[in-house]
């Protein structure tokens, strides 16, 4: 007996979790920024519990109500299980539900990510290494992309191309500009990089040389203008281009908008944090104390860090519908080039 | 009974299996060892080149020495013998203990490694102002490794009071990288004022320890041999008893200050305090005439303010010299600190590269040491250690001196500055 060939479809169910799991983790995000802003990884000395409790059985009050240190350092561990069990429905909805294996087996290395980043967190409290709640920096932006590109690659528009390259109809989109292509994976890669470069600037401790943190913040500028370079020119070519669909071009320009935020809260940071170094500049702010610990300060900073993951995460979107568009054109293009030989021959 | 999921995990979720764990992800770190105390080797160079002194195998004993006194960053000891009654509230043992080792809180929000949390990536672990972030700021984090700091109510030469370095951690330095810790607890202020001196003396004891060295050792004579304790016991103790001396020697200096209760001087009856009202203007004519009379002081030969921060106060005199951080290993030395080659060698063993110091533009308002009349009263008769800034001769000490109405006056011109040209535009409106 003949099967028919099991053609993706779109499910809302699958969607709509990733799309919840994608909004969970941002939050994720910027609580585990602010246990780095206000140094409070140490605040609960266990793993995974919390003091001797379940750390879903742990007391409100204390949690809630207790040391702000405890209260962020404990909110992120819940926020992460959060996570962890959207993941886990995840899992169980594309194995009901997803003909696409390879998505299959994606949301299990989504899985896989959060339990990994999970045991990070957990490897920093117990073996209280710095070096461990640095590398748990980086992956944590790296799941949150994970987790973005599951929201888009479970999208309806994502599975309905697919099927209109299939029938071949008018609407099917053209090849855009593989140009597009490569910057906007580009883009993605060196944000990330950026990221990774911060975080060391980030998780500091004495035993760096000033020669090697010196070395971090000319990489930090130097990736920051490579990454609102690549940002302007994906938007440039984004907005100006043919055929660049609105799902591309409208965070494209988002994206660039989001770089300068990102690069105007950098210089806050830095202010914040080391007050300005060129004397002539100082005079102008030279009235400004810094607050350690102080709310805006720890806003200013939390912010730099949670808009970085944004703008991985925004990246990765636009790169992976850039990769969806070229290639379903491409097929598109090729199909009509067969069906062109096919009618020549004839 | 089985065991819960949660038993099995804990029980089996040791400090083996997460370092393995990390380590197959490619990462190490978990064995490095506890931190230790760097020694200072650019005193020792600066020993060593000053005095023509070999410390090759004294340095290592210094650092033993140090050790076995003070402990490592992650357990210090505050000296045995600095636990008398006579050195009482110098350090308190318990809060130094707190203020050290990795940063941690707990339940009842006591919090713990509040040096690493809070100074390290400014001053360092050594305290020696050359954290990772150094180059960068300016000024540089001080160095405490010389007990000297700026900005205090005892004379050049004396140890600050702890009301001075408390204050300076409350109130941050306006202007620099300096942040106000306002948030902190004042226990734990405190506990950063004890490690702040242990810092400090372990570090004045040193740089006493090479001093002593380069002068009295011969090359190759051991300093400090705690093998001997067994085959030469008196040898030993003589050893113990020098460096007992100098430990003892540095926190008596201290003790001399820094428990002294300062109270912020104010100027006597008739010198008007200084004001201004909301537009700026000033209105008293007393302080009218106090201020006049600040300024010819200013422009005279006894305080010569004008000769380094200029005739009209915005920090422009002719001067091009170091603080004493930057001194000690250049021109006293006999090198240029503006010579890259000459100081390169010594930028190696961790010096900072040399920076100009700026008189202070009093126009703009900005007073690192605190802009009340008290603190500009203080910078003017204690002078600002390390820094060119001398302290004013004064009277009865010095018959061609200030006395102390005139130095409030002084006080009153200096804070009139920044407001000076609204007062010009106010007496020209008139």
């Amino acid at each position: 007996m003949n099967e028919s060939p099991k053609v993706p479809r779109y499910s809302k169910a699958l969607h709509r979790l990733a799309v919840v799991l994608t909004i969970a983790v941002f939050p994720l995000i910027w609580v585990g920024g602010l246990v780095t802003t206000y140094d409070a990884g140490m605040a609960v000395p266990d793993w995974p519990g919390t003091y001797g409790w379940n750390m879903f059985a742990y007391p409100a009050t204390t949690w809630l109500f207790g040391p702000f240190d405890l209260l962020v350092e404990h909110s992120h561990r819940l926020l992460g299980a959060l996570a962890g069990f959207l993941c886990i429905g995840l899992v169980i909805i594309a194995w009901r539900v997803e003909y696409r294996r390879w998505f299959q087996f994606w949301t299990v290395a989504l899985l896989a990510a959060v339990i990994i980043q999970g045991g990070l967190g957990g490897a920093r409290v117990v073996l209280d290494e710095r070096t461990i709640a640095m590398i748990h920096g980086c992956t944590g932006p790296l799941f949150f992309a994970m987790a973005t590109a599951t929201a888009v690659m479970s999208s309806r528009w994502w599975i309905e191309l697919g099927q209109e390259s299939r029938r071949e109809t008018e609407s099917t989109p053209r090849p855009i500009n593989s140009k597009l292509v490569v910057l906007a994976t580009l883009l993605a890669i060196a944000a990330y990089m950026q990221l990774i470069v911060g975080a060391q600037l980030r998780h500091l401790t004495g035993a760096v040389a000033p020669k090697l943190f010196t070395a971090f913040v000319h990489s930090h500028l130097t990736l920051a203008g490579l990454v609102l370079l690549l940002a302007v020119i994906v938007a440039a070519l984004s907005w100006l281009g043919r055929f660049v669909p609105a799902s591309v071009y409208r965070p494209s320009g988002l994206l660039a908008l989001l770089v300068l935020v990102q690069i105007a809260l950098g210089l806050g940071t830095w202010v914040v944090n080391y007050a300005v170094p060129w004397e002539a500049i100082n005079q102008q702010i030279a009235h400004y104390t810094i607050l350690a610990k102080g709310f805006w300060e720890s806003l200013i900073v939390t912010a730099h860090v949670a808009t970085g993951s944004l703008i991985i995460s925004l990246s990765v979107v636009i790169a992976l519908r850039t990769w969806r568009f070229a290639s379903v054109g491409t097929s598109q293009a090729q199909n009509k080039d067969a069906i062109h030989a096919a009618a020549s021959q004839a | 009974m089985a065991e819960s999921v949660v038993e099995i995990v804990k029980k089996h979720l040791t400090r083996e299996v997460l370092c393995a764990f990390v380590l197959f992800l490619g990462i190490s770190g978990c064995d490095s060892p506890p931190p230790k105390f760097a020694p200072n080797r650019l005193f020792i160079e600066r020993m060593a080149r000053g005095e023509g002194a070999d410390l090759e195998v004294a340095a290592p004993d210094i650092a033993q020495a140090l050790e076995d006194w003070f402990g490592t960053p992650d357990q210090p000891k505050w000296p045995q013998i600095l636990q008398t009654e006579e050195f009482a509230g110098l350090v308190d043992v318990d809060r130094l203990g707190r203020a050290a080792g990795q940063v941690r809180s707990d339940e009842n929000d006591v919090h713990y490694g509040l040096y690493r949390e809070h100074c390290v990536n400014c001053h360092s672990q050594e305290g020696n102002g050359r954290g990772p972030t150094s180059v960068f700021l300016n000024p540089y984090p001080r160095d405490f490794r010389p007990g000297i700091y700026k900005f205090k109510a005892t004379a050049i030469g004396r140890k600050p009071t702890r009301a001075d370095l408390r204050r300076t951690l409350v109130n941050g330095i306006v202007g620099t990288s300096m942040p106000s810790f306002q948030l902190l607890k004042s226990d734990d202020i405190e506990a950063l004022l004890d490690y702040l001196v242990y810092l400090s003396v372990r570090g004045e004891v040193e740089r006493a320890l090479i001093a002593e060295a380069a002068f009295e050792l011969d090359a190759g004579d051991r300093f400090y041999a705690p093998e001997l304790s067994d085959r030469d016991p008196d040898r030993f103790a003589e050893q113990r008893e020098v460096i007992e001396d100098v430990i003892l020697e540095v926190a008596g200096d201290w003790q001399d200050s820094f428990v002294e209760e300062t109270v912020a001087p104010e100027p006597p009856e008739g010198v008007p305090a200084f004001a201004v009202d909301s537009s700026g203007r000033i209105e008293d004519a007393a302080l009218r005439a106090s201020i006049d009379r600040g300024r010819e002081i200013y422009l005279g030969e006894v305080a010569n303010c004008a000769s380094c921060h200029g005739k009209t106060g915005v920090g422009d005199g002719p001067t091009k010299d170091y603080d004493f951080w930057t001194k000690e290993w250049t021109t006293s030395l006999g090198l240029d600190p503006a010579d890259r080659d000459a100081i390169e060698p010594l930028l190696d063993l961790g010096a900072l590269k040399p920076r100009v110091i700026s008189p202070r533009d009093l126009r703009a308002g900005i007073y690192r040491g605190g802009g009340q009349p008290s603190d500009i009263y203080s910078r003017i008769v204690n002078g600002i250690e390390g820094s060119p800034m001398p302290a004013v001769a004064m009277q009865p000490d010095n018959p061609r001196g200030l006395t102390e109405l005139e130095v409030w006056d002084l006080v009153n011109y200096v804070l009139s500055l920044p407001h000076e040209q609204l007062e010009l535009l106010s007496g020209a409106s008139e």
